[in-house]
C-alpha cells in the first residue's frame, strides 16, 4: 500500500488528514488484498482532493471499484453539509445519471439458446454508436406517451423522477442534442446485454426481486446522453466563475463547486436533476424497445417483462442519514458508485421494503453480473452507498495494443457469448481482461457489508455502443 | 505538430505538441475528431467556431466543447481547424464533412472534455497539453 495510508479493519483503509494540504476530513476507502495491487496513485490523490471541499461529512469515501477519472476517483461518494457545503459537478460526471437497469423475463435459457437471431434484432433496434439518432420521439411522459407501464415506476431510484428538477437550467443547446438521441445507447462501457441467472445466494430477495434461476433477463447500461454531457460542460463554466466568486480553493479545477444554498449551486442542481430524469426516461425507451423485440420474437406479453429494478451511479441527491447521532438531510454526491439504502429506508417500493433495495452491478463483457441488496451497515458507515461495477484496470491504448476484436469475439463465441458492436475496436477496448474481475469486487461489498449478494447473472450475448 | 494517446485507466488522455498555440488547438481538435471518428475525414465544408474565454486552458476547453456541440447537432465530422486566438478571443476556420456511418462510425463518442491535469506548457520547441477526454 501507499506511503501515510493506513488500514482500519481487513477491508478498510484511511487516507489521513495532510495527505494532500488543505484535506477538512479522512479519506476512507473499501479494498482486498487481491484488489489492493491494481490501485492506482490518481485515485487516491483524488479521493484526498475530494476530502478538501468545503462541507465535507465524515469521510471522502471510495468503494472497491475505486479507480482514477476527473475530479473525484470513480468510486466516490461524499456527502455535504447544506449549511456549510458546496456541490460539484465533478462529483457526478459528464455522464448525469449513467446507471443500469435489469429486466426480467419469463424465458429460461433452453428458449433463447441458438437463437442468434435475438441479439441480431436487438443492436438493429435500439440504435448504438457514435451519431446514431432515434426514430423515438416522446413528448411530455415517456409513460403517459406509452413507453412502458406504471410499475416501471416503482422499480426506479426516485421512482425514476427527481421531483426538484429545473428545467430552465438546462440550456437549449443540451435539448439541441438531447431530442434527437431518446432511446440510444451510446458508446463506450454502455451496453445492452442478455443475461442468465445462473445462481442464487438468497431466495427471499431473489424471489421478492422477481428473479429465479436459469431464467433469462435482459440488462441496460447507459446515460442521459448529449444532453447530460452538455449540461455538465455548461455548469462547470457557471461553477467555475462561483468558485472564485465564494473564494473555494481546490487541488483540481474539475472539482468547480458552489455552496449548495447559492444561486449557482440551485442552478446546477436543477439541471442535473433534469438531465438525471432524462436519463431514465432514455432507458425506458430503450426497455420499451426491448420489450417489444422479445415479445414478438417469442409471444410473450409485454407485461412478462417487469423491471427488477433501475440504479442510477452517477448523481447528487438530497438524502437523509445519521450523522453525530442526528438524523439530518445531506447532499450526497455518488460518481460511479450505487445507492445501497437498506430495509426500511425511504424511496424503496413497499413490497421490498423488508429486504432492502435491488443493487445492480454489472460485470465487463464477459464476466459474471449481480444483483445484490441494500444494507444498514451501508446506512451507517457510506451514506447508502456500494460500488458500482467492476472498475478498468487497463487503459484502452494498452487494451487495443493487446487484444484485436476479432479474437475477443471469438473467444467469447466458445463460451456461448455473442457480441455485436458497430466496429471491432469497440470490443477490443472492451475486453474482459480489461476490467477487474467484478467477482472480486463484489465480494468485498458483500463480506463489508455494504450490499449483500442475492443472484449471479452470467452474460448469453451483448450489444456494445 | 502531432499527438499521441497516454495511458489512462478510463478515459482518453492525449498529448499534443505544436509550434504555436494556435496549431496546438489545431491538433487538439484532431485528436478530438479522431478519438469520435477514426482518420477517414474529409474537408468538404466550411462552418467558423468563435468562443471566448478567460485563460488559455479554459479557451482550448471552450474551443472542444463547441466543436463536440457542433459536431453531434449538425452531424459534421471536422477534418481541420485554422485558429486564430486574440487575446481572450478564439476565432476557427474549421473544414469537414457530413457524418457518414460506414466511415466514421470506428471511434467512440466523447462526453465531454475535463478540466482535470489540464495545462498547456511552453519550452524551446513550442507548446504542449495533456487532456483529458471524458469517453
Amino acid at each position: 500500500m501507499f506511503q501515510g495510508i493506513t488500514r482500519i479493519s481487513t477491508l478498510e483503509w484511511e487516507v489521513p488528514l495532510g495527505f494532500v494540504p488543505g484535506m477538512r476530513v479522512p479519506g476512507r476507502f473499501f479494498l482486498s488484498e487481491s484488489l489492493e495491487k491494481l490501485l492506482e496513485p490518481g485515485a487516491v490523490q483524488q479521493l484526498a482532493n475530494v476530502a478538501t471541499l468545503p462541507g465535507i461529512i465524515k469521510n471522502s469515501l471510495a468503494m472497491p471499484d475505486i479507480h482514477w477519472g476527473y475530479g473525484f476517483p470513480i468510486g466516490g461518494v461524499a456527502a455535504f453539509d447544506l449549511t456549510e457545503g458546496v456541490i460539484s459537478p465533478g462529483g457526478v460526471g459528464f455522464d448525469i445519471n449513467c446507471g443500469v437497469r435489469l429486466l426480467a423475463t419469463p424465458l429460461a435459457q433452453k428458449d433463447v439458446a441458438g437463437r442468434k437471431d435475438l441479439i441480431e434484432n436487438l443492436y438493429h433496434a435500439v440504435p448504438t454508436g457514435v451519431g446514431a439518432k432515434s426514430a423515438q420521439k416522446v413528448t411530455g411522459q415517456v409513460l403517459d406517451a406509452g413507453f412502458g407501464e406504471r410499475n416501471d415506476l416503482v422499480r426506479c431510484e426516485e421512482g425514476g423522477f427527481m421531483k426538484d428538477a429545473d428545467p430552465q437550467q438546462v440550456s437549449s443547446k443540451a435539448k439541441q442534442r438531447g431530442i434527437p438521441q431518446g432511446g440510444t445507447l451510446g458508446s463506450g462501457n454502455h451496453f445492452l446485454e442478455l443475461q442468465v441467472v445462473r445462481e442464487i445466494y438468497d431466495e427471499v430477495a431473489a424471489k421478492a426481486f422477481g428473479l429465479f434461476k436459469d431464467q433469462v433477463c435482459c440488462m441496460i447500461h447507459c446515460g442521459s446522453r448529449g444532453l447530460g454531457h452538455q449540461t455538465c460542460t455548461d455548469h462547470i463554466k457557471i461553477l467555475e466563475a462561483a468558485t472564485k466568486k465564494y473564494q473555494i480553493k481546490l487541488p483540481d479545477r474539475q472539482l468547480a463547486c458552489a455552496p449548495i444554498s447559492s444561486h449557482e449551486g440551485k442552478a446546477y442542481f436543477g439541471a442535473m436533476a433534469a438531465s438525471a430524469n432524462y436519463a431514465w426516461a432514455n432507458r425506458q425507451l430503450i426497455t420499451h424497445t426491448t420489450r417489444n423485440v422479445l415479445a414478438k420474437m417469442f409471444s410473450i406479453d409485454y407485461g412478462e417483462m417487469p423491471l427488477v429494478y433501475d440504479v442510477a451511479h452517477n448523481v447528487a441527491k438530497f438524502e437523509e442519514h445519521i450523522v453525530n447521532g442526528k438524523k439530518e438531510k445531506v447532499c450526497v454526491h455518488r460518481k460511479g458508485a450505487t445507492r445501497s439504502f437498506g430495509p426500511y429506508a425511504p424511496d424503496i417500493p413497499s413490497e421490498l421494503s423488508p429486504i432492502g433495495q435491488p443493487v445492480i452491478i454489472p460485470g465487463s463483457m464477459g464476466t459474471s453480473s449481480f444483483v445484490l441488496r441494500g444494507t444498514l451497515t451501508a446506512m451507517e458507515r457510506t451514506f447508502g452507498s456500494t460500488c458500482h461495477g467492476a472498475g478498468r484496470v487497463m487503459s484502452r491504448t494498452q487494451a487495443k495494443k493487446k487484444f484485436s476484436g476479432r479474437d475477443v469475439m471469438a473467444s467469447l463465441a466458445l463460451r456461448g457469448i455473442l457480441v455485436k458492436a458497430p466496429n471491432e475496436a469497440a470490443i477490443a477496448d472492451e475486453a474482459p481482461e480489461v476490467y477487474k474481475p467484478s467477482e472480486d469486487v463484489v465480494r468485498v461489498v458483500h463480506d463489508a457489508g455494504l450490499s449483500l449478494l442475492v443472484a449471479r447473472l452470467d452474460p448469453l450475448g451483448v450489444i456494445k455502443g | 505538430m502531432s499527438f499521441k494517446e497516454i495511458s489512462h485507466t478510463a478515459d482518453v488522455k492525449i498529448q499534443a505538441r505544436a509550434p504555436t498555440l494556435e496549431s496546438l488547438f489545431s491538433e487538439t481538435c484532431n485528436a478530438l475528431m479522431q478519438v469520435m471518428y477514426g482518420t477517414s475525414r474529409k474537408g468538404l465544408n466550411k462552418r467558423e467556431i468563435v468562443v471566448t474565454s478567460d485563460d488559455t486552458e479554459s479557451l482550448l476547453l471552450e474551443f472542444l466543447s463547441e466543436v463536440l456541440f457542433v459536431s453531434e447537432v449538425e452531424g459534421i465530422v471536422f477534418s481541420a481547424a485554422r485558429v486564430r486566438i486574440n487575446g481572450s478571443n478564439l476565432q476557427a476556420e474549421m473544414e469537414g464533412e457530413p457524418f457518414n456511418k460506414d466511415r466514421h462510425a470506428q471511434g467512440t463518442e466523447v462526453k465531454g472534455i475535463s478540466y482535470s491535469g489540464l495545462s498547456i506548457r511552453q519550452d524551446a520547441n513550442g507548446y504542449m497539453v495533456d487532456i483529458l477526454f471524458d469517453v
